[in-house]
């Protein structure tokens, strides 16, 4: 029993090292190959890639174009919303706060496909409406640098939201009222009390989305391929999916992605820890809203603006396009057709992409759930000696941006005699990789929850172990895995930076399938997909809702 | 009838990587005895109470349960925390959110394997005993602290355990229902008879609820007695210190009677009679409430009143007397004006030299 123990956390070690590690190794190797690109292991060795990269200043001007415009756009939104949400007294606050959910499950994909649709040049629609009331111009051409940060911008505004509200939810409200009692005015208050105590959340949540924007795919593949507008992600998949494929610069480009996101997030993480005052204590305050009196109803409507602009209005362009004859919709010739939602069920390749959405989505979460779930135990419950080294190769994953890791995925398993590239199995395994720090986190959070003694208590009534997880940890754990279950098949629906290089002939999942549909000049179809994914994610999302709420019911 | 002591706990250390928790620590407790463990946080109480309940691998040492090893550095012996037959109160309550509060009390009822019918009646008289017993179908998830409380203490109590462990068990209750529960305890425990190990870092608590008391400090027992041994015949500064209320007073021994007594010249001169003591002390510590503001007893110094502070129960003053401040506390009856002159007294008795 005793030497077991001592080996499980070595195995399980070098079974989840061997996954994430194996396909970034892969890539190095990969990236200093100067000779025949197809060639593995590389018969020559050198920089050559890398100094490629300088050859080309372009691509990393378009990337850091893109990823400031809509890092500044996305802090502003989120700081904004964050600030009306937290600090005003608004009807409807807490249903707000929920929904401000709502646009991360939306995917930059499905933004990028319903601005399309909106702000296309000439065809979009409200383009063609600001045409038909005079203007001899399109109102604003969404394939454009700007665009892609906007569509990025509307996405990562939930993320930045989150990280100012924690922000401003972790300051002690005392410390602004003892401002006011000891004589200062509001304004004084605010700029010499509250700005520099969230200061620091809003810069780290800052350098966060910039890092994130960076890796970012989808949208600068919908909205940037057309005009030849290419940032890294895009030129990565271009060289890597182009014939002949350069693996070699793909890799080179990866890893240097790599690289500045690791540098970016570390800095992001180092303010965090060091500059802010306010998370200090760790404590959660519930902040005193202000009255804002008239202003309330103006602040409410900004607030439903967002979600409004960020969900509302573009699922309603693609479900109006998704029931149109043609893509190019004309205002006044509409033609309303089912046609698109039966090709998407019946086409040869389509249907068969959601059944393997499907599949991949449930049989990922069910058995990576209960493998995570021992993982996390060990990690945050047990005593084992290596245990914190198992937490830091698990959580690997999360600091490569998926593109990177997918073609990682792609090169290391061309190169091995197993039969397994274009099958599920492969996407299987790359799913559940990339997967993992998601998965930890979730259930990690609950087991943090539960206090140890409710276990303790089980074995001194004299529950054996097995007994005790049966009746007291189990049970107690159970919303915390339902959620991960849910989130890693939501994860796995929307999955497109994996998949792209993954998926074979045989093996077709939703999220390329769309963006193949969209390649082939078919956006009424792209649309029907889309809608039908974003209601397969909805509906795991309101599920997530429910059991998220029994969470708050039973242990708050 | 066998006088075998219920709990042994024999050199027990307890380490944490380099650091040790619990120290060479050994105890034995009679059955029917309640004995506490009482000390700052960090003194090793809690370690050496879960390393009881098999829930902490100490280092060595042994650890006997009814006359069973249960822990033994060599032989090698480590019997589960499942299997000791020992049950814990814990300082959390550790109530399981998602059971009824039956659930909860049945729960090692039901892991023994006791008939539905027996579980029944058992649960009932043991939430009777706490006053919980129209709560039985209640989700436990709601339950106030006391009421938490209480149902911990009948889960503890349900499967008849020969020892019940207590790991700090009032600590989060309010300073008035903390007394309430403190009488309710030590009456079940009479009661039932049970043999018990009590963690407290309240000197007021211990003292009230024990039969004996250890005091540690360091992950070493300072002292093992009474109440009233430890109140009264402190043997260390620290002991004289954390337990009650005691003036320290510096000094040396100046001579010694044909009687035993003492003579102890404090620094400003003073000298004091004590009755008992080490002959090289450097320390006489005397108990705030065993001071008198009149010439009544032997050791009697003129002092001044500096402060007073009215507690309701007892009121405190402040002397100012030759070796700087007095603490004494005098019955609410006795209330004397700031800045008055008086003389201060003390029997020899209760004048120990550490």
């Amino acid at each position: 029993m005793r030497d077991l123990r001592v080996w499980i956390v070595p195995i399980l070690i070098v079974i989840v090292g061997a996954l994430v590690l194996y396909p970034l190794a892969f890539l190095v190797t990969e990236s200093l190959n100067v000779g025949d690109p197809q060639i593995f292991p590389p018969e020559e060795w050198g920089g050559g890639n890398y100094v490629e990269l300088f050859e080309e200043p372009r691509i990393i001007g378009n990337t850091l174009l893109v990823a400031s415009i809509a890092t500044v756009l996305a802090v502003l939104f989120g700081f904004i919303q964050a600030w009306i949400l937290t600090r005003t007294k608004i009807p409807g606050r807490d249903r707000l706060e929920r929904l401000m959910e709502l646009p991360y499950y939306m995917t930059p994909l499905i933004g990028a496909l319903a601005w399309g649709v909106l702000l296309g040049p000439r065809t979009g629609l409200a383009n063609q409406a600001w045409r038909a009331i005079g203007f001899n111009s399109d109102f604003f051409n969404i394939y454009s640098p700007q665009g892609i940060a906007w569509v990025m911008a509307l996405f990562e505004g939930t993320v930045a939201f989150v990280m100012i509200s924690a922000a401003m939810k972790s300051m002690d409200p005392s410390l602004e009222e003892s401002s006011r009692v000891l004589g200062a005015s509001k304004l004084r208050t605010a700029l010499r009390i509250t700005l520099p105590m969230v200061a620091p959340g809003v810069l780290s949540a800052t350098i966060f989305v910039f890092a994130e924007m960076l890796g970012s795919f989808a949208a600068a593949f919908v909205l940037g391929i057309p005009g030849r507008f290419y940032v890294v992600t895009t030129a990565i998949w271009e060289s890597a999916l182009s014939y002949p494929p350069d693996y070699g610069h793909a890799a080179a480009m990866g890893l240097s992605l790599f690289g500045a996101m690791l540098i970016t997030l570390g800095i992001a993480r180092v303010i965090m820890r060091h500059g802010s005052y306010a998370t200090i204590t760790g404590k959660a305050f519930r902040p005193r809203p202000m009255d804002v009196g008239a202003l309330r109803y103006p602040l409410m409507g900004i607030a439903w603006g967002y979600i409004a602009v960020a969900v509302v209005l573009p699922l309603a362009a693609l479900t109006l396009t998704s029931f149109q004859k043609f893509a190019t919709v004309i205002i006044p010739q509409m033609q309303f057709t089912l046609a698109n939602y039966e090709t998407a069920f019946s086409l040869g390749s389509i249907g068969p992409a959601f059944a393997n959405s499907m599949i991949l989505g449930v049989s990922v979460s069910t058995i990576g759930v209960p493998v995570i779930g021992v993982l996390a135990w060990i990690i945050y419950r047990s005593t084992m000696p290596g245990r914190w080294l198992m937490e830091y190769v698990v959580m690997i994953p999360q600091a490569v941006p998926r593109l990177v890791f997918g073609l990682g995925l792609l090169w290391a398993w061309i190169n091995i005699p197993i039969p397994l590239y274009g099958t599920l199995w492969l996407l299987g395994i790359a799913y559940f990789t990339v997967f993992l720090p998601l998965g930890l986190r979730t259930i990690a959070g609950v087991v943090l929850q539960v206090d140890k003694s409710l276990e303790e208590c089980a074995r001194v009534c004299g529950a054996s172990w097995v007994h005790q997880m049966r009746t007291v940890t189990l049970p107690l754990l159970r919303p915390g895995l339902v959620a991960a279950w849910l989130l890693i098949f939501i994860a796995s629906v929307r999955e497109l930076g994996v998949s792209v290089f993954l998926m074979g002939p045989q093996s077709k999942v939703i999220a390329p399938a769309i963006v193949n549909s969209w390649l082939s000049a078919s956006s009424e179809l792209s649309a029907a997909m889309a809608l039908l994914q974003t209601v397969m994610v909805f509906i795991a999302v309101a599920i997530l809702f429910r059991v998220a709420r029994q969470v708050t019911g039973t242990t708050g | 009838m066998t006088t075998e002591p219920r709990i042994e706990v024999a050199d027990l250390v307890v380490r944490y990587g380099d650091t040790t928790a619990v120290d060479t620590v050994s105890f034995a407790i009679a059955p029917g005895e309640l004995v506490t463990l009482l000390g700052p946080s960090g003194c090793g109480k809690t370690t050496t109470l879960r390393a009881i309940a098999g829930l902490e691998t100490p280092y060595s040492g042994s650890i006997r349960l009814n006359g069973d090893v249960v822990w033994s550095a060599s032989p090698r012996r480590n019997i589960p925390a499942e299997k000791r037959g020992v049950s814990m109160v814990f300082q959390s309550y550790a109530i399981w959110p998602h059971m009824t509060v039956f659930e909860n009390v049945a729960y090692g009822l039901r892991v023994r394997g006791t008939s539905a019918v027996e579980i029944r009646s058992n649960v009932a008289r043991v939430l009777d005993m706490v006053q919980m017993g129209a709560y039985a179908d209640r989700p436990s998830s709601n339950l106030s602290g006391g009421q938490q409380q209480r149902v911990a203490v009948a889960r503890a109590i349900a499967f008849s355990p020969t020892v019940v462990l207590f790991d700090e068990p009032l600590s989060n209750l309010d300073a008035k229902l903390r007394a309430e529960m403190r009488v309710e305890l030590r009456e079940l425990q009479r009661r039932l008879d049970i043999t018990s190990l009590y963690v407290t870092h309240d000197q007021e608590e211990a003292l009230a609820i024990s039969d004996r008391v250890i005091v540690m400090n360091g992950g070493k027992i300072e002292q093992i007695g009474s109440p009233e041994a430890v109140y009264n015949r402190p043997v260390s500064r620290f002991v004289a210190d954390f337990v009650g209320s005691a003036n320290m007073i510096e000094g040396h021994v100046k001579s010694v009677n044909a009687d035993g007594t003492m003579l102890f010249e404090t620094g400003a001169g003073s000298v004091i009679q004590a009755a008992a003591g080490k002959r090289d002390s450097t320390t006489l510590a005397l108990r705030s409430s065993y001071i008198h503001l009149r010439p009544d007893e032997a050791n009697a110094i003129a002092g001044i009143i500096h402060r007073r502070m009215f507690h309701g129960d007892f009121i405190q003053y402040v002397i100012d007397w030759p070796d700087g401040q007095l603490i004494v506390r005098r019955p609410p009856t006795e209330l004397l004006e700031e800045g008055s002159a008086i003389t201060v007294s003390f029997a020899p008795d209760y004048c120990v030299l550490l």
